[in-house]
């Protein structure tokens, strides 16, 4: 199960290189993100995969979908499927192509989840970037060339100094492979000094796919920028793994610096949350607006994620996951706007709640999905992020939560802008058809994730306790030598 | 389910199920379908809830809990979902299934014709759901869940009327207000958790009372619940959305943002009970911040000239009565206000609808007059709700509202003198209560007729549809009271009945029998004065009093009050100016300083420099490559280092 879910979206997207037929290709298509869909769901239990890959340097083949991965897993391969379906619909220009890059990024996306080799998952980690610049650089927007070398560089560099850490951590740990478990054995041994460098090298990668304040500034031009069926957009969403890289392995691979320098990560993630929640009330382009928004999402990630409380650890991943739904449902309703009106400005909308009703109350749906309403995706993520931060970091856990009203601000402004008051720059079609259909994966996940968290949760949970229960050892550790110190 | 009193978990479920009919599918179902099937989806949940409520009135310990699902499980934190139905929930849960019903009735003959029919009763079911799952809720969470949803359903009613911008913005304020107390409540909740390590409100309140008096957390706690209060009961400092929500149908404004919805803060003191009761530093804020609000919304209410205007201040008002109730630990006394002013507050609503249902949308008390004679069942059904909120003696408002009074007066929570003043100031509200509420009564329905004659002669009584309703309403405005007694002389059956579901120790001092009815004479005497103030100024004098207020100090009080106190251009200037200038600023650095600083640096790092120029010639497949050609450098790396180790 487990290399089926990391190789059919690449099997599909090589046999659309041999399918002419335009139909033929978006069949194919969806049929192979449907599969992935299913399968992924029988990913928990699975046994994985580990078989020596390059023996003579300690790297193994490893796959397994134990713990958060089967959440995240199942949820990005949920998003896929409407992902794929409306790319097929919208994207004219060598349709096929752009498909193959969306099914490419997704077994490089479940590769980073599943992989638990740190060479492997580093390999997935660049692989991806791959279809991830070219579908910007081919398919994007006038501005495209400075978006794709900004958020080039950003990736490049932050990954150059995970790649030194990585090669440096072997060596240094005296492991006896790159394997999480062989890793684990020793790896939080390592002296103090040691780890904080090799911390340091992880954390500039993963603030950059946070991404956490201030290494943002490629986020905004990389949505402004992306083909506007909002179809990369989602998969950009996707991509956002540097938390996942936190938390499957620089956090239990490094626990004596993560617990010496969460703290400052954390006061980053909460100022990432108000402030990008603050930048997206005063935006007038839609996808910015979104890109915005998302990364003040991602702030409340990091914020459950340094608390290093267990309960907000469940709660980052659970966000995670929960924000591939919500804010990919808003990028493609942000396409189906553009369809419409040929803009991503929001000043050309206005009153279309009365062309376009069932658009209107599907569009609030998946706002108020993402804005945090209880009872909807992000909310048990976002509750249980916050709540943990704060049993370990009141003030600033309490801070972050301000963004809840910012996000209300962004979230019923918007809602204004795009359907009510008059018609003042002209009606629209309503959501038939095909696009109904692409948003029934999206609703369904909003309410499946809203409504009974607690299956995914005892998944991560699985995870995450392991982590909880390190992180605790060394904080009490760290205690005790203070004590003896004085 | 073998406990009958069980079944009523199904209410919101039924109302929710309405919901989903009418969001679906009502556009293809002719009017008044979609009316009815909110009407039978509200009203089998007031039968279920009567039913419970019968069931229970019979045991020694009236109180079901009722698990629904396993929700956040995880580590050292646990959380179920789930119901719990006692003597306080029960009641809340009639009176908004019950008032709901009617008030669903009513808006199918005042909705009709409206292209949004079936999108307003999908709306008004959504409304009772998240309220019932508010009131049932055995956790914070849940409540939390209810409280956000009734937020949400509520910006979704006041922007029915969404092609007007004015009715959008209101919208969209009460939103963002609430967002704001919705704050206060979720840091409520990560503070309990930290201190109880546990949402449940049943045990939250348990080890509340095993906890130091007035411990610092207890307090914080209490504060922080309040904020959320303020903002969903429209209190002082959040109390400025609910003026403005009166932009939605008149039935929405009856039920929501009067009977139901806006008593959710009261009821979240009430049910979180031993927290302020432990906390008396945070239970005198609370009532402090009640007395305030009653008296500056009256004030407020003595000036305005919209006829809904009037009643959403005396909404505010009331609600402060019942923030003092809850404040000074009479919190049955809370609930039992809570309880009347869900007939007469609705009804008073009601009546406004009805009338401006006649007037076609006019809804200036100037431009109205002597609507009684041609409208005799509303003006009849005003009469009686203007004389219930006034606290006329023997109607349902006269008890408990006394009932308030006497609980401040005698209320031990409150240290030194201030339960005295704050006595003062709601009985010195309860005569411009009764002065405002009659001036709008003489303005609508009695005195000369001030409509234009188009109006007038489309002027008549609403269809029995509207009307039934207001009579259910008046004979409910009227007995409503006698279930709470002053209860130094006379049975009462509510305070012992609500005190099953609230353990909160607070003393109260007992007076002699003549004191308190030397209390009782005072609060006659205050609505005495008020309501033949209002008779003089506007009955006998038509209003020409009144020229004074025009000018000097009288004139600028006059305008204040107007204003609505001046808290909206107070908080234009202090929060909403400075708060869009602190965004589009951080855009701005966003964008130049962030942005460009960070490019600069990498720029200056000479190797990325010239990639960077590589890349300006536009060639991404090199790219690809060179990450291509990366990835290969690292397996050689690797290897080299394989080899060193």
């Amino acid at each position: 199960m487990t290399l089926a879910a990391l190789f059919l979206p690449l099997v599909t997207a090589l046999l659309l290189s041999f399918t002419a037929q335009a139909q033929a290709k978006r069949a194919l298509a969806l049929a192979g993100t449907i599969l992935t869909f299913v399968v992924a769901l029988f990913l928990p239990g699975d046994s994985g995969v580990a078989v020596p890959w390059i023996p003579g340097f300690g790297v193994y083949f490893a796959l397994n979908p134990a713990g958060a991965a089967a959440v995240l897993v199942p949820v990005a391969a949920l998003v896929m499927i409407p992902t794929v379906l409306y790319a097929g619909l919208k994207v004219e220009r060598r349709g096929g192509a752009f498909i193959a890059l969306l099914l490419a990024m997704q077994t490089g996306l479940n590769g980073i989840f599943l992989a638990k080799d740190l060479v492997l998952f580093y390999l997935f980690w660049e692989a991806t970037l791959i279809p991830s610049l070219f579908m910007l650089g081919i398919w994007g927007g006038g501005e495209r060339r400075a978006a794709v070398m900004k958020y080039m560089i950003y990736a490049m560099t932050g990954s150059l100094l995970m790649l030194l850490a990585i090669l440096a951590i072997k060596p240094l740990s005296g492991a006896a492979s790159y394997q999480l478990a062989d890793l684990l054995a020793v790896t939080p041994q390592l002296a103090l000094r040691t780890q904080v460098w090799l911390f340091i090298g992880f954390t500039l990668a993963f603030a950059v796919k946070l991404p956490l304040w201030p290494l943002h500034a490629w986020l905004p031009d990389f949505h402004e920028q992306n083909h506007s069926s909002g179809a990369a957009d989602v998969a950009g969403t996707l991509y956002k793994v540097g938390a996942w890289g936190f938390f499957a392995w620089a956090l239990p691979l490094l626990p004596a610096a993560a617990t010496l320098i969460a703290p400052i990560l954390l006061a980053l993630a909460a100022f990432t949350a108000v402030y990008a929640a603050l930048i997206a009330t005063s935006q007038s382009h839609f996808k910015r607006l979104l890109a915005y928004a998302s990364l003040s999402h991602m702030g409340i990630v990091g914020v459950g994620l340094f608390g290093l409380h267990l309960a907000g650890l469940n709660g980052a991943i659970y966000l995670l996951a929960a924000q591939m739904v919500s804010t990919g449902g808003m990028f493609l309703i942000s396409g189906m706007l553009f369809d419409r009106k040929g803009s991503f400005d929001l000043s050309n909308f206005g009153g279309l709640a009365k062309s376009a009703p069932a658009m209107a109350a599907l569009t609030l749906f998946v706002l108020f999905a993402s804005i945090g309403v209880p009872g909807l995706a992000n909310f048990p993520g976002e509750f249980m992020s916050l709540l943990g931060a704060y049993q370990n970091n009141p003030y600033l856990a309490a801070f972050a939560t301000l963004a809840v009203i910012a996000a209300g601000v962004y979230g019923v402004n918007l809602y204004q802008r795009l359907y009510q008051g008059r018609e003042e720059h002209g009606a629209v079609r309503e959501l038939a058809g095909l696009e109904l259909l692409v948003l029934v994966p999206i609703v369904v996940g909003i309410l499946w994730l809203g409504l009974a968290p607690q299956p995914q949760l005892e998944r991560i949970e699985e995870q995450s306790q392991l982590l909880s229960t390190q992180l605790e050892v060394q904080m009490t550790e760290t205690v005790l030598l203070k004590g003896a110190e004085r | 389910m073998n406990d009958i009193v069980t079944w009523a978990a199904l209410a919101p479920v039924l109302a929710l199920l309405g919901s989903l009919i009418n969001g679906l599918f009502g556009r293809r179902l002719k009017e008044p379908l979609p009316g009815i099937i909110g009407s039978v989806a509200v009203g089998a949940g007031f039968v279920l809830s009567f039913i419970a409520f019968i069931a229970l009135l019979g045991r020694t310990e009236p109180s079901v809990s009722l698990v629904l699902w396993p929700y956040l499980n995880a580590g050292s934190f646990s959380l179920e979902l789930g119901f719990v139905i006692d003597s306080l929930s029960v009641i809340m849960m009639m009176i908004v299934t019950g008032v709901g019903l009617l008030i669903h009735i009513y808006s199918i003959g005042y909705m009709h014709g409206d292209s949004g029919f079936s999108r307003y009763f999908a709306g008004l079911n959504l409304f009772i759901a998240a309220m019932l799952i508010l009131v049932m809720a055995d956790s914070f969470l849940l409540m939390f869940v209810g409280w956000e949803g009734v937020g949400v359903v509520s910006y979704l009613l006041i922007g029915f009327w969404y092609r007007e911008r004015l009715n959008a913005d209101a919208a969209r304020k009460a939103f963002i207000v609430n967002r704001i107390g919705d704050v206060g409540f979720l840091l409520a909740m990560f503070l309990i958790f930290k201190t109880f390590g546990t949402l449940n409100i049943a045990e939250v309140n348990e080890a509340a009372l095993s906890l130091v008096f007035g411990s610092a957390a207890l307090s914080l706690i209490a504060l922080l619940l309040l904020l959320a209060a303020t903002g969903k009961s429209a209190q002082l400092p959040l109390q400025v959305w609910l003026p403005d929500a009166m932009a939605g149908p008149t039935p929405v404004s009856a039920l929501i943002h009067a009977a139901t919805m806006v008593t959710a803060g009261v009821y979240l003191i009430a049910r979180a009970a031993p927290l302020f009761a432990q906390s008396p530093a945070a239970a005198a804020t609370v009532a402090w911040v009640g007395a305030l609000t009653a008296i500056i919304a009256a004030f407020v209410a003595l000036s305005q000239k919209d006829i809904k205007k009037i009643l959403a201040y005396s909404t505010i008002s009331q609600l402060g009565y019942m923030f003092v109730a809850v404040g000074v630990g009479a919190y049955w006394v809370g609930i039992f206000h809570f309880f009347t002013n869900a007939f007469f507050k609705a009804l008073l609503f009601l009546t406004a609808g009805s009338v401006i249902h006649a007037l076609g949308g006019e809804q200036n008390i100037d431009k109205m007059g002597g609507l009684g004679k041609s409208m005799k069942i509303t003006g009849g059904t005003a009469l009686i709700a203007a004389l219930a909120i006034s606290g006329a003696p023997f109607l349902s408002g006269f008890f408990s509202k006394d009932a308030i009074l006497s609980a401040s007066f005698n209320s031990e929570l409150i240290a030194g003198y201030g339960n005295y003043v704050i006595y003062a100031i709601l009985l010195l509200t309860a005569v411009m209560t009764a002065f405002y509420m009659f001036r709008w009564y003489y303005r609508v329905f009695a005195g000369s007729e001030r409509l234009d004659k188009e109006t007038k002669v489309r002027l008549h009584e609403s269809p029995s549809i509207m009307t039934v309703p207001l009579l259910i309403l008046a004979f409910f405005s009227v007995v409503a009271g006698y279930i709470g007694l002053p209860e130094f002389a006379f049975p009462n059956w509510l305070a012992p009945w609500l005190e099953q579901s609230i353990e909160a120790p607070v003393n109260f001092v007992h007076r002699a029998v003549l004191t308190e009815w030397l209390l009782i004479g005072l609060s006659v005497l205050a609505v005495a004065v008020g309501l033949g103030l209002a008779y003089w100024v506007y009955h006998l004098k038509n209003a020409a009093p009144l020229a004074r207020f025009n000018q000097g100090f009288l004139g600028a009080l006059n305008r204040f009050s107007q204003s609505g106190a001046g808290f909206d251009g107070l908080y234009r200037n202090v929060f909403i100016n400075p708060g869009e200038g602190t965004a589009g600023g951080l855009a701005a650095v966003d964008k130049e300083v962030i942005d460009r600083g960070i490019r600069a640096g990498f720029v200056s790092v000479g190797l990325l420099g010239r990639l960077l120029g590589l890349w300006q010639s536009g060639y991404v497949r090199i790219y690809a490559l060179a990450m291509l050609a990366g990835i290969a450098i690292l397996v050689i790396l690797l290897a080299v280092t394989g080899v060193m180790a």
